[in-house]
Formats: structure tokens, sequence, C-alpha cells
């Protein structure tokens, strides 16, 4: 038995690493859903943050924390940078501005020199231990937990249910867009950097439209009237093609069938919020 | 009923004692990409080892012992990459893995196979620095960065160039690199480029890039692209009028039987090398294309040649050690066997391991003649 469970954690650890990474990513794009917002740039977001945290620790060789701090940070700035103009607006903008953005940010890795363009980012220093994921994951809970009945948290579902009606009682909507926009922006550059250090290898061609479309796919499947529901999307979308594995070539086509009945059937997600009236 | 019980462990006992004896299996692991847009490459690639081993079982095995592949499909990415390898290594208890398909996978999940002393040996990482990742990586794709040198100087001396144009795809890893290995090429060779153009993958027209390099009259065309692109770099250049006598001359996307079949004619007499072609006229290399035709029903390229190759070098490997039953031993004494592995005779040519644990292997430069490869010179 101990053998057993010795070689399934040897065997799966980086799942793990893997389900908590994913799941840091379906919070980041949760919390601009909270606000009734669609971001299609969270993918290109953590694709900095791990350009840049793994950038900070190989050539710079700060210690791990800064450059995961440095990771994350720099996202949040250049959301500040475009959500500002963009979140003026009501609609969709935010998701063509971030669609537009996400493959900037990709062509940019691609021709820039030091991101390695197309070769690459080859070397990254193994440094994400699980505590740290199951740390970061924590701190997140936490803030989401005491986020739902603060001042900010109320603020951005007012928005989410009826903007005029929220600018209305004197909510700063745009103010309370973009801070949301840019710690979603925080979360997945940091998850970007720890990744980074579990997986040794950065490409641009990880970072683009496909994934930003699977993140906003965790969020819808587990559902977004709480956090919980993207928690739970994505563990769900990680670990189920892991477990199909034993049907060989079909396991993405039963993988795909789950999804699409899971959709017709609690086609608000997973979990379900019940409306109060 | 105690004393039943008691034979039955017995008889069960001295029974797996006899099977074991008789014919251990020899498990091995391939992780290749087998689903999304490059299992173009990973499933060629798994059915050239699918074809060795069933060669090399229904001939008695390696000395008894029959080979069993386990594939499991890493979808190019490499999260995917590392969770197979370490299913490989830790549940499946390989002596050894394939794979993976890319370079960017391999360089995230073969430090981990490297640090578990498990061989790992990639038939199609290209990519510099990947042996480097440590003493049990290895790998028998032949690096362009010996071969391109080799056709760029054959065809500088044979059609007398003088003035080049290069074109190149400027957002792929395998594309870019060719691109800066013709480079160093060419200037060794000491030609004037006279034009460098660049379009990224899934471009279909490439008009704009061809009528300037037609304007500039070059001797030859340079050509770093995926085997798509290249064809229709080729077709478009002929349709805007750019003579037969400028020869395209190209990386890994030119040998593949799909340039001559989307190309056709636009592709005569365009240069290429590779250790190994469809139409080697080798014994050994006729029967390999007669069986995968035959049970595929399509061509090898040289993907499945290079896995179908890089399985008889294992068995070469698997041959020389004694298998004692524990894993960790037989790992090791199989990297150390592997590494010695000389003048191995496959369809590809006489192959070798260098120091690094690369490919030694003579690259030929090909052209493209009635519709076939050729030898364009040795």
């Amino acid at each position: 038995m101990i053998e057993f469970l010795m070689s399934f954690w040897q065997t799966y650890n980086t799942l793990f690493y893997t389900v908590l990474v994913h799941g840091m990513l379906a919070l980041s794009i949760y919390i601009t859903l909270a606000c009734g917002q669609l971001s299609l740039g969270n993918a290109a977001f953590m694709g900095i943050g791990a350009y840049t945290a793994a950038l900070f620790t190989m050539k710079l060789n700060v210690p791990f924390g800064i450059a995961l701090l440095a990771g994350g940070m720099l996202p949040a700035l250049i959301a500040l940078i475009i959500g500002a103009p963009t979140l003026r607006l009501s609609g969709v903008y935010l998701a063509m501005a971030t669609l537009g953005f996400g493959e900037v940010v990709r062509v940019a890795f691609l021709n820039m020199s030091i991101t390695g363009g197309s070769v690459g980012l080859n070397g990254v220093p193994p440094k994400t231990e699980l505590w740290h994921l199951f740390a970061a994951m924590g701190v997140l809970i936490y803030f989401f937990l005491k986020l739902k009945n603060s001042r900010f948290g109320r603020a951005l579902e007012a928005i989410r249910e009826d903007e005029v009606a929220a600018a209305v009682m004197g909510i700063k909507t745009t103010w309370f867009k973009v801070w949301a926009f840019a710690i979603g922006a925080f979360i997945a550059g940091l998850a970007g950097g720890l990744n980074a250090h579990f997986t040794y290898f950065l490409s641009p061609r990880e970072y683009g439209f496909d994934f930003a479309v699977d993140i906003l796919t965790f969020a819808i499947l587990g559902g977004t009237g709480t956090f919980w529901g993207p928690l739970i999307g994505s563990t769900i979308l990680t670990i189920l093609p892991e477990m199909l594995r034993f049907i060989g070539s079909y396991r993405l086509a039963l993988n795909g069938l789950i999804l699409v009945l899971v959709v017709i059937y609690l086609p608000n997600g997973i979990i379900t919020v019940k409306k109060k009236d | 009923m105690k004393l039943l019980i008691k034979i039955t462990v017995f008889v069960a006992f001295i029974l797996s004692l006899v099977i074991t004896a008789q014919a251990a299996e020899i498990k091995i692991g391939i992780a290749e990409a087998l689903t999304g847009p490059v299992a173009k490459y990973g499933v060629p690639i798994k059915n050239g080892f699918t074809l060795a081993a069933e060669e090399i079982n229904a001939t008695g095995g390696i000395k008894g012992n029959k080979i069993i592949l386990i594939v499991e499909d890493e979808q190019a990415k490499k999260e995917e990459a590392i969770n197979v390898f370490k299913k490989f290594i830790f549940q499946d208890k390989v002596l050894a893995i394939f794979g993976p398909t890319l370079s960017n996978s391999a360089f995230a999940s073969d430090p981990f196979a490297n640090a578990q002393k498990t061989v790992v040996f990639g038939t199609s990482n290209t990519a510099e620095g990947i042996t480097a990742i440590g003493p049990y990586v290895f790998r028998n794709s032949v690096a362009e960065a010996d071969i391109l040198p080799i056709v760029t100087k054959v065809a500088t001396k044979k059609l007398g160039l003088k003035k080049v144009a290069i074109i190149y795809g400027n957002d792929d890893s395998m594309t870019k690199s060719s691109y800066e290995i013709f480079l160093r090429a060419i200037n060794a060779e000491k030609l004037e480029v006279v034009d460098t153009e660049t379009f990224a993958k899934g471009d279909l027209d490439f008009s704009a890039q061809l009528t300037k390099i037609k304007s500039l009259n070059p001797d030859a065309v340079f050509c770093a692209a995926l085997v798509e692109e290249a064809s229709n770099v080729i077709l478009q250049a002929r349709k805007l009028g750019l003579s037969d006598k400028v020869k395209f001359i190209g990386g890994n996307g030119f040998n593949s039987a799909k340039l001559i079949e989307i190309a056709g004619k636009a592709a005569e007499g365009s240069i290429s090398g590779s250790p190994w072609f469809l139409d080697d006229p080798s014994k050994k290399n006729q029967a390999f294309v007669k069986s995968y035709t035959k049970k595929y029903g399509m061509a090898p390229d040289q993907f499945a040649a290079q896995s179908y190759d890089a399985l008889y070098i294992m068995a070469e490997g698997i041959k020389a050690i004694k298998l004692s039953g524990n894993l960790e031993k037989d790992r090791t004494a199989l990297r150390d066997a592997l590494a010695k592995v000389k003048n191995f005779k496959g369809v590809g040519g006489t192959f070798s391991f260098n120091e690094s644990r690369d490919a030694e292997q003579k690259g030929r430069v090909l052209s493209i003649k009635n519709g076939k490869f050729a030898i364009f010179a040795e």
C-alpha cells in the first residue's frame, strides 16, 4: 500500500502542481467575471509573469520570492495601463482589447531576443515547491472569502448585476473594474511565475489564444456565481484527461463529451448559486 | 485446507519463477504527440516504433525477451510530457523511454528521466542542447547543424552559386534555427545574400516576398520552412516566373514526399539533405518502405524511418546487457551499453553515437528528379 502511494505520488505530483496553477488562473479570470467583464488576456498575463519571473531568477539571480513578485507586478501594471481606457466603455470592449493584446504579447515573445524568440527559454531553475503553491492558493482563497462581503466585493457584484444602477448609487464603476482586472492580471502572472519554475522551459506558443479559452472554460464549467466554481472547474478539467488515459486514443473525445453533457445539464456551471430575490 | 493453501501458494510461486525465467517482458515507453497539430509528426514516429517492435518480436525478441511498447499521447504540451514520463518511470516501470515529439517538450520532460537515471531517446528532437540535459539523454535525429552546411557546400560548388536569397519562417523554433544554420553556412562559403524574407506559420500568400526575390536575380533561394509552406513558396515562385535554373535549397521540411505531392513539377530540382530518403535503393530501406506502406497504407517519412531505426539501436543496447530484474541496475547498464553502440546499419545508413550521445551519421545531399528523391552529389 505504501509502495503504491509512493509510486502514485511520484507519478502524479506534477499533476497536483498543474491543478493548483490552473486553479489560480481560474481565479484570475473569475475576478473580472465577478464584475461582468470578459478578459481573454489572462494567458498573456500568465506568459508575461512566467517570462519575467524566469528572467529574474536566471539573469539577475534574485531570490525566488522577489522574482515571483515581479512576475505578478508587471502584468498588473500592464493591466492598469490597458484597462484604464478600455474599461471606461461598457460591453464587450475588454474582451476585444484583451484578445488583441494576447496576440501582441505572443508576437512580442517571438521576436524579442531576451525571451529566446521562437526557440523559447530553456533552463529555468526548478524552484517551485508544492507548499509554495498551497500557500499561494491559501492566501487567494482567504482573499476571495474576505472579498465577498467587503466593500470592494459588493461593488463588483453591483456592477455585474447592473452597471448603470451601480453608477447611480455612487460606485466608481471604472475604478473598480480596472482594479479587478489588475488583480486578475497579478494572480495570472504569479501563476505563470510558479509554473515556469517547475517545467524548466517556456515557449511563446503556450500563452496563445487557445490557452486563454482554456482558462475561460475552467470558469464557465465550474460556474461563475462563486469563486469555488472556477476552482472546481479547473480541477476537473486538469485531472479528467489524466484519469481518462486508460481509454487510449478516444480519451480526448470522451473528455469533450463529458464537457458537452455538463454544459447541457448544468448550464450555469457545476456550482450554481441560488439567486437571492 | 491449510495444506491446500500452502500447496497453491507454492505452485504459484514456482510458476511465477518459471515464467519470469522464460520470457521477461522488456517494457519501453513511447511518449509522442498523437493528437493535435503535431500529430502529423507523432503518428509516423509511433508507426515506425510499432513496425520495428513487431519485427523484433516476430523473430524471437531480444534474446527471447519480448518488447512491449507502452504508447502514451503527450499532445505536444510540456506538462503532458512530464506527466507521461513520470507515469512511465514510476507506474509502468519501463526500461527506457522514447520521445517526446518536440524539442520544446523534451526540454521540460527529459530532466525528469535523467534525474531518475532512465534512458530517454529522442528521435525527432533536433534543437541544440537536448543531449546536454544529462548523460541519460540520447537521440538519433541528425541535427540540421550537421547536415545543412554540407548541403550548402555541395550546392555552392555544383551550381556555382555567387549570390543567393533567403526566405524563412521566423515564428517556429525549427525553421528559425535552420535559418541561422544556413546563414552561417552561407557566410562560410562567402556567398552574397541579396535578400532575406520572412513569413509566419500558416501564411498562404508569399507573392510579395517572392516578387522582391525575383527582382534581385539570385542564383538560388535558401528556404527554411515546414513542408506546407515550403511547397507553397516553390509553387508560387514558379508561377511568378522565377526561372527553373534558380533552385530552392531547403532543410528538413523539404525532405518529405508531401513536397512532391503538393508542389508537383515545380518541386523538380529542389535540393535538401538527410541521412534517409524514401527512394534510397538499399535493400534494408526498400524492405522497410514496403512493409511500412503495406501496414499503414502510406509511404513512411523521415520521422518514421528515424523511429524505426531507433528501436533497433535500442535493441542493440539491450542485447549487450544482462537483464537482472533490478530495474535501477538495468536502466544504468542500458545507458552504458547504449552509449557504446557503433556502426549500426539501419535504413538511414551507418549510425553511431558520438561522445555527447548525438547521432553520428552521414548526411546525403538530395535533389528531386522526375518526382523522386535522388542523390544530388556526394
